[in-house]
């Protein structure tokens, strides 16, 4: 892997300013994706998992607003802060403008897969129709090779007579198909990088099977890397090759998938770990998160997690961790949130275990936020 | 199913129908108050020789059952019967007055279209600014105020103070009227006409602009939220093309309906508008024909009203089909 990165997030912030008040979606995340590996973006629902991944593309909708750190791609600012002369945070001079982020990342650079297969192509044009849209925009090529490309990319991801189902629409696709032209609109753009935002939520387990193989297949054959947004730990054991694991608009560990899986150095993702249902586990043993996830206008103080979290202590309420390296593997850090790790010099070892420990109280109603 | 079995299928589903609409218009045109002879014979209402004599010619003195099935008859042959005020045959007095409210209806809903759409999806792209606050204002005005007054008022303003344009009338591109025999050319027979239908066009335009206006916003700003919209904005699809296409096809499906089925509505309309604009159309023909009981002019009349509703709904239906890839011809799942 080389040393630069292909996309480089630092201390990214998102904001939606309600009546309610200031929703903190994302609130200072970082993290890095190199060329030919998927990244794994975990976390249960309002984690601020999609919001972060739409963030990189500059589209998030109002009232929500990119308000603070910066977004490299190839060495190109897609968004960066910086303060100026009168001390007012303005946008660099080296930040791509809203046409050139349109023109130049979206679709051609980075592409996205919805979370939606039922919602995300348009009812009232044909399937090929929206595939050859979206190839002359980003390829710059003819209507015709455009067209020949949809059925090539079509016939790619597995859609049987190509040449016929480019002419339909897509009520007439299935929810496994329609995922597929939205896969095969992904790769027909050639980007580098892609986003896909819960791609197999919204399907049957054993289509979430074929496409996951898909997927896999694919990113061998173009080498292209991903972002793979979810909240199921067995489809990121299965693909991913680096983790970042979300809660509550926070990265909270961030390791290559094998530390996190077998080194698991925060009690969140344990929690998430150990709520998943395996085939070696009752419903009986497995254990939900207690609790659920506060919202992101009004977060608790100190670390996020404590008020669910086994482990928290007194000093958890006081002091907010950042993600220090507690260890490394394979020369990528081994990133982790929680005061407990010896990185964190606050006394968490002297400090008395909050009352109430969630544990004592467990085996009630699972309360974890599915979606 | 075929979109010609389709069409037919439907069109068998109108006979009932319309057969139900006969039989009422009849009953009420016929045993509503007062009745067509004794209007006739002002002052000889009591020759009852000639009264006799006049309801044995229309046959009228036949029992209503009989009369109804006389007119049936008639009317499955093509034959509307004769007009007892204007002693004429009912299908050519409607022939020669349908043309102007066609005219003036038709016209009324190029203006309703072409000001709504573009408004409505402006309101929605500006959504909550000053565009989107007038539009909801000149809505509001559009679907609270009757049509005759505004009919009125724009005679007041800019036929009577400014005297821009007539305050009566319609001429006809089609039928030069023989006091414009001065005009030379086709474009200023047009121009004339056009000047004489703006003010009745709008008048009867403005209640179906701001109808379809308000629906064409609500369809837009849904459209704009659609996922479809934000997986074009993703791939890099520009605002404007997402704005007047990807979001607006999808927007349209609804106006159909609404053009579809309000035509009866503005037909309605039309009655008072011509009223107010002294135009010989069908709504002036329609409204003296009630007032003088004229049973078979009013039958003929409310018939042909029927006719055209019943064939709206069903072209409304079939473009739906033609234009929303998910609609199929009458099938079940």
């Amino acid at each position: 892997m080389s040393s630069e990165p292909l996309l480089r997030v630092e201390n990214l912030k998102t904001q939606f300013f309600t009546d309610a008040g200031t929703v903190r979606a994302v609130d200072g995340i970082s993290f890095e994706v190199y060329e030919g590996e998927i990244v794994g973006l975990v976390g249960e629902s309002g984690a601020g998992k999609s919001v972060a991944s739409m963030s990189l593309l500059r589209l998030v909708e109002r009232p929500g607003e990119i308000v603070g750190g910066e977004v490299t791609y190839k060495g190109e600012t897609v968004f960066g802060l910086e303060e100026g002369p009168d001390g007012e945070l303005r946008e660099r001079e080296e930040m791509l403008s809203n046409e050139a982020v349109r023109e130049r990342i979206r679709g051609n650079e980075i592409a996205v897969i919805f979370q939606d297969p039922m919602e995300s192509l348009n009812p009232v044009f044909t399937v090929g129709g929206q595939l050859r849209e979206v190839i002359e925009l980003n390829r710059g090529l003819s209507k015709e090779a455009a067209r020949a490309e949809a059925i090539e990319m079509l016939r790619e991801v597995g859609i049987p007579d190509p040449e016929e189902r480019y002419e339909e629409y897509p009520h007439q696709f299935s929810g496994g198909m329609r995922q597929r032209v939205l896969i095969a609109m992904a790769l027909a753009c050639e980007p580098s990088l892609i986003v896909a935002d819960e791609p197999t939520t919204a399907l049957d387990v054993t289509v979430e099977g074929q496409i996951i193989d898909l997927v896999d297949e694919l990113q061998a054959k173009y080498d292209t890397s991903f972002i793979w947004v979810t909240h199921d730990m067995g489809v990121v054991a299965e693909i991913c090759d680096r983790v970042n694991v979300m809660y509550l608009g926070e990265i909270v560990e961030q390791a290559p998938v094998d530390e996190l899986f077998h080194d698991t150095k925060h009690p969140y993702t344990r929690a998430l770990l150990n709520s998943m249902p395996r085939p070696d586990r009752t419903v009986a043993e497995l254990e939900p998160i207690e609790g659920v996830m506060p919202e992101a206008i009004s977060p608790p103080s100190g670390c996020r997690f404590h008020p669910r979290c086994p482990d928290a202590r007194e000093v958890c309420r006081r002091v907010h961790p950042e993600p220090e390296e507690v260890a490394r593997a394979d020369s990528h850090p081994h990133n982790a949130a929680c005061l407990k790790h010896d990185a964190f010099d606050v006394g968490y070892d002297g400090s008395a275990p909050l009352e109430g420990d969630p544990r004592t109280t467990a085996g009630g109603s699972g309360g974890e936020g599915g979606e | 199913m075929g979109l010609l079995r389709y069409t037919g299928y439907r069109l068998l589903q109108a006979i009932p129908v319309l057969i139900g609409i006969s039989v009422i218009t009849f009953l009420l045109a016929n045993l509503g108050p007062g009745d067509p002879v004794s209007l006739m014979l002002h002052g000889q209402e009591h020759d009852q020789e000639l009264i006799r004599a006049i309801e044995q010619r229309y046959g009228l003195d036949k029992p209503l059952h009989e009369r109804y099935v006389t007119y049936m008859s008639g009317l499955f042959r093509g034959d509307l019967g004769q007009s007892i005020h204007h002693n004429r045959p009912v299908a050519d007095l409607m022939l020669d007055r349908i043309g102007p409210t066609l005219l003036l209806v038709l016209s009324a809903y190029a203006f309703a279209l072409v000001t709504a759409i573009p408004l409505g999806v402006l309101a929605a792209k500006r959504r909550n600014e000053p565009t989107d606050h007038v539009s909801r204002l000149v809505a509001l005005f559009g679907v609270s105020t009757p049509s005759f007054w505004i009919g009125i008022v724009l005679i007041l303003i800019f036929a009577v103070t400014l005297g821009w344009f007539p305050s009566s009338g319609l001429i006809y591109p089609w039928r030069p009227p023989s006091t414009y025999r001065s005009i030379d050319g086709h474009l200023e027979l047009y121009y004339e006409s056009f000047r004489h239908l703006l003010l009745p066009m709008i008048a009867l335009g403005t209640l179906q602009m701001a109808t379809i206006m308000r629906v064409e916003r609500t369809q837009m700003i849904e459209s704009l939220q659609g996922e479809y919209v934000k997986l074009a904005r993703a791939y890099g699809v520009s605002e404007r093309t997402i704005l007047r296409k990807h979001a607006f096809q999808v927007a349209q499906l609804p106006i159909i309906t609404i053009v579809g089925l309000n035509l009866s509505t503005a037909i309605g309309g039309a009655v008072l508008i011509e009223t107010v604009f002294n135009i010989n159309g069908m709504g002036r023909l329609f409204i003296n024909a009630i007032s003088q009981n004229d049973y078979q002019l009013v039958m003929g009349i409310t018939m042909m009203l029927g006719t055209l509703f019943v064939v709206g709904v069903i072209i409304t239906d079939i473009s739906y089909a033609y234009i929303d890839p998910r609609v199929t011809y009458g099938e079940t799942d």
